[in-house]
């Protein structure tokens, strides 16, 4: 078989499994946005109605705005904490040596970890009568003693910011190690030697070469910051109220356990557009390669 | 002080600093192990001492939460998403590698960006589509959509085995006389086995953990083991040793599979951005 | 300006030895050359000189003071790399630069002292670029101007030439020894390259399995190779080292040819040494001995005849017109008063 064939054939079945998984859900989505879309009522799925959806979720939804604004603090908090701890960690391993290069070893565990155990583990953590890291912070910090983590609205999410910390710092220090390690040792060296201090080294010469892999990193923890679900789910169900409540989980509530799938579906897109502009930045890193 | 010692201060600073971050990281996970093997009485008190007890595991896999159907469930589910998804994924990439498509920019854009859509978005459609076609709750259903977040993966993956194929090798096959499918089958194939292996391992697991799908899609027949964990719930509340031995059950196989792949495990989550 | 000197100094890792009890003293403004093959430890006893390695025992000197435990930066020292070790996000102006801004340099006179620098090395015109954009040669000025833009105590050059192309090498080698007679600051220079050594250096110090062979001016080395490996390691092609023995006054090949008449003591086991520029090519029957012509090169500025007479083979340097071809008959004679003997034991050299 000629080559000029073959090459488009051993693409196709990928091609069409991509299209049939991916693109077909996310047009029909879009589709779905613009109905009536209640999943008990037959029919309405292809009952349009324009743009209502969207305005309903901006005009008369304060859970919407709500979901947002957690999402929105929730994706800062975490992707700030997660890169500054994962870079911290990144540059105490990068060294390497026997004792370095084990415990960057053991970073792989928690990541293999089901984001949704990360949540039932950390809900188990923070139980206020048996939970280990809620008797340490009542000990370290006493005015943490009594409380009940999960109950409390502003701690209930700094748990969950917690644990989303925890369960990626791994992968972003792994990250970073390797991104450490591309850069020549000798640029390092010629700083010593041209009289920088260890923090100007890092300043001036080890960051601005890491900026590239930091970009990407940073991406990425965004849009998986962004799509929060599993955790949450299992740790606080949103809770308590609306305190924890992430785009995702205010869609899979409106969609699957109050069958607005419509209502959901526009949300959903919603959600998509931010993706768009950070998938952009990403592809961008991915290609500007030689 | 001499520069000698502010060296080896400086230095235990580090290794107590690396300490601390160890310990961080493996106390949740350790907690569970230890949760696991406390009967129903010690789980409930802060007990770093207890008299280490077994029955967790079999209770685990009797009724009401017969974890055996979900374990079964997610190793199908996971297994056959890996069958279909690497073959698939290899033909794409060893194209996209080697040969010069049209388009071939913007499928491999598309096929990078649909791995960050929200699977939320994914699942709606489906969940309608498959209430109407009667796959809802079927291990099916669950491979299908699977495919979805396993495919760029792989895609990417592969691709970057592939690319690190040195090209010679292959052009010496040729002019020695193969056609390209079998360069492909004896010498593509046999040096990219440990790639494949590799992203076979990394889909496995991310098809293994994977939540929200199995959530939306499956209420018994076909629940996987993270979907599972939300039964150990009684009266009382959570079961906390019923559910850290089926936490067990949930990682560890997950641990061994990512030790086993350590080395290329970063490589593959950034699919090549990052050296 | 300053003298370095080295004391016992070592460096271990696990059993392995990297540079053994080494010890060096370095005049003030002096040109020394650390000149060996490669893995000798030339880079490994640079780096501890310069701070970037830890030494695993002695001392470093830099002027009156111990630096041992100093941090590179506070040992003032300014150093080219093998590969640059340029900052790749820089531009060649901030490269230049960056010495004296971590010093806190006023900021008018850094200008002023990195366009000196610059000019210097003829770099002016590039200053905006970054070295992504700079050809190898240039790339090596900047690293070259990077390090003279200060007054440092001690200049440290790893192999700096080594990356070019030949000939770039030729040019650079001439502008770096106009560049030392210049700024006259005491230099340590790596290199595994002999010409190099030999034409840069005030000294060369020649190393081998991280242990100093012979300490000594360029004219030293050459014409009073201490030993046999350092005989063997300078001069292109090799020196001539041929088995023996002395018997009356006259070296005799292990072949029994009493070959020409040497100034010591009678010795059961010898090696004699002779470079290809002492030997002498002459007609057939006009010289020392007859020998067969194993090969004949030309390299155009000379001839390299290497001949044969029983097992044994020695090149010879003829006459850039000389002209003969393989399995021709020449004769050879070696010059007595540029012999050297060596004892095939130790290696070292026999005093005559
Ligand atoms: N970090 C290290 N760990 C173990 N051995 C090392 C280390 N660094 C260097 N060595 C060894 O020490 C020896 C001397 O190395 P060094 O770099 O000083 O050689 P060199 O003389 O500069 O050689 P070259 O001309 O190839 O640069 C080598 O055999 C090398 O393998
Ligand atoms: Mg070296």
């Amino acid at each position: 078989m000629r080559d000029a064939t073959l090459k488009y054939l051993l693409v196709l079945p990928a091609v069409l499994v991509v299209l049939a998984t991916a693109i077909w859900p996310l047009i029909e989505s879009l589709r779905l946005s613009f109905t009536v879309g209640r999943l008990n009522r037959p029919g309405s799925l292809d009952q349009y109605l324009g743009f209502e959806n969207f305005a309903w979720a901006f005009l008369y939804e304060p859970a919407f705005w709500n979901s947002v604004t957690v999402t929105a603090i929730y994706t800062v908090l975490t992707v700030a904490l997660t890169t500054i701890l994962a870079l911290g960690l990144a540059l105490l391993l990068a060294p390497g040596g026997r004792f370095r290069s084990g415990v960057q070893a053991l970073l792989i565990l928690p990541f293999a970890m089901s984001p949704a155990l990360i949540g039932v583990s950390f809900r188990f953590m923070f139980n206020p009568e048996f939970g280990l890291f809620d008797a340490f912070f009542g000990v370290m910090i006493p005015p943490l003693a009594d409380v009940s983590w999960l109950a409390d609205p502003v701690l209930a999410f700094a748990v969950c910011v917690m644990a989303d910390v925890w369960g990626w710092i791994p992968f972003l220090t792994l990250v970073l190690i390797g991104g450490l390690a591309s850069i020549p040792q000798d640029t390092i060296e010629a700083a010593q030697v041209d009289g920088a201090s260890g923090w100007r080294v890092f300043r001036d010469v080890t960051l601005p070469q890491l900026a590239p892999v930091l970009g990407v990193v940073v991406i990425l923890k965004s849009i998986f910051s962004l799509k929060t679900f599993d955790q949450i789910f299992m740790l606080t169900n949103g809770g308590p109220g609306t305190a924890t409540q992430t785009l995702s989980h205010y869609i899979y509530f409106n969609g699957m356990k109050y069958g607005q799938i419509g209502y959901a579906a526009s949300v959903a897109w919603l959600m998509v557009i931010p993706m768009i502009f950070l998938t952009y930045a990403y592809a961008r890193f991915v290609f500007r390669r030689p | 002080m001499t520069g000698r010692r502010k060296r080896q201060l400086a230095n235990g600073v580090q290794v107590l600093l690396i300490l601390i971050a160890i310990f961080v990281m493996l106390v949740p996970i350790i907690w569970i192990f230890m949760a696991a093997f406390k009967n129903h009485i010690d789980v409930f008190q802060l007990k770093l001492f207890f008299k280490p007890t077994l029955k967790n595991f079999p209770a685990v896999f009797e009724s009401p939460y017969s974890l055996g159907h979900k374990l079964m469930n997610s190793t199908l589910v996971a297994l056959v998403t890996v069958l279909l998804a690497i073959p698939i994924a290899t033909m794409a990439a060893y194209s996209f590698s080697r040969f010069r498509l049209t388009g071939e920019t913007t499928m491999l854009v598309t096929i990078l960006a649909t791995q960050f859509v929200p699977a939320v978005v994914i699942i709606l459609p489906f969940f309608v589509m498959f209430r109407d076609l009667g796959l809802l709750d079927t291990r099916v259903g669950l491979i299908l959509v699977n495919l979805s977040i396993v495919m760029p993966f792989a895609i990417w993956m592969i691709k970057g085995f592939i690319d690190g194929i040195p090209l010679d090798t292959e052009e010496a096959a040729m002019v020695d006389g193969s056609s390209r499918l079998q360069v492909i089958r004896n010498i593509v194939l046999p040096m990219a086995a440990p790639g494949l292996l590799t992203a076979g391992i990394f889909c496995f697991i991310i098809a293994w953990n994977e939540f929200l799908f199995a959530l939306i899609l499956t209420n018994k027949n076909a629940v996987t083991l993270p979907i599972g964990l939300a039964l150990f719930k009684a009266e009382e509340g959570d079961l906390w040793n019923l559910l850290s031995a089926a936490g067990i059950i949930i990682m560890v196989p997950m641990f061994v599979l990512a030790l086993i792949i350590r080395r290329y495990f970063v490589q593959g989550m950034t699919m090549g951005a990052v050296r | 300006m300053a003298e370095v000197v080295l004391r016992n100094l070592t460096k271990r890792w696990g059993d392995f030895v990297g540079v053994d009890n080494q010890s060096l003293e370095i005049r003030d403004r002096e040109f020394l050359v650390l000149l060996g093959p490669s893995g000798c430890g030339k880079t490994t006893t640079m780096r501890m000189i310069a701070g970037l390695e830890e030494p695993t025992g002695g001392e470093i000197w830099i002027g009156d003071r111990q630096v041992n435990d100093d941090l590179p930066k506070d040992r003032d020292v300014a150093m080219v790399f093998q590969n640059y070790g340029l900052y790749p996000h820089m531009t060649v102006y901030d490269n230049i630069a960056y010495p004296l801004k971590v010093r806190g340099t006023p900021r008018s006179e850094i200008r002023h002292r990195v366009e000196a620098a610059a000019t210097k090395v003829e770099l002016a015109q590039f200053l905006d670029r970054k070295p992504r954009a700079l050809s190898g040669g240039q790339r090596q000025r900047v690293a070259l101007a990077r390090a003279i833009v200060r007054t440092p105590k001690v200049f440290l050059m790893d192999e700096p030439l080594s990356n070019l192309d030949a000939k770039l090498r030729v040019t650079m080698r001439a502008e770096l020894k106009h560049l030392s007679r210049e700024l006259m600051i005491t230099t340590i220079y790596v290199t595994h390259d002999q010409i190099e050594a030999m034409t840069l250096a005030d000294r060369v110090a020649v190393m081998k399995s991280g242990i100093i062979q012979q300490l000594g001016t360029p004219d030293e080395i050459y014409n009073n190779p201490a030993n046999l490996f350092v005989a063997g390691f300078i001069g292109s092609p090799p020196m001539n080292l041929i088995t023996g023995s002395i018997r009356d006054g006259m070296f005799v090949t292990s072949g029994g040819i009493r070959l020409v008449p040497v100034d010591s003591a009678d010795r059961q086991e010898v090696v004699l040494g002779v470079r290809p520029d002492d030997v002498r090519v002459s007609e057939e029957g006009q010289g020392d001995i007859d020998v067969r012509i194993y090969a004949f090169e030309n390299t155009g500025e000379a001839t390299l005849l290497t001949v044969q007479w029983g097992h044994q083979r020695v090149i010879a340097r003829g006459d850039r017109h000389l002209r003969k071809d393989q399995d021709d008959c020449v004769s050879i004679s070696l010059m007595a008063d540029h012999l050297h003997l060596f004892d095939p034991q130790s290696g070292v050299r026999i005093a005559s």
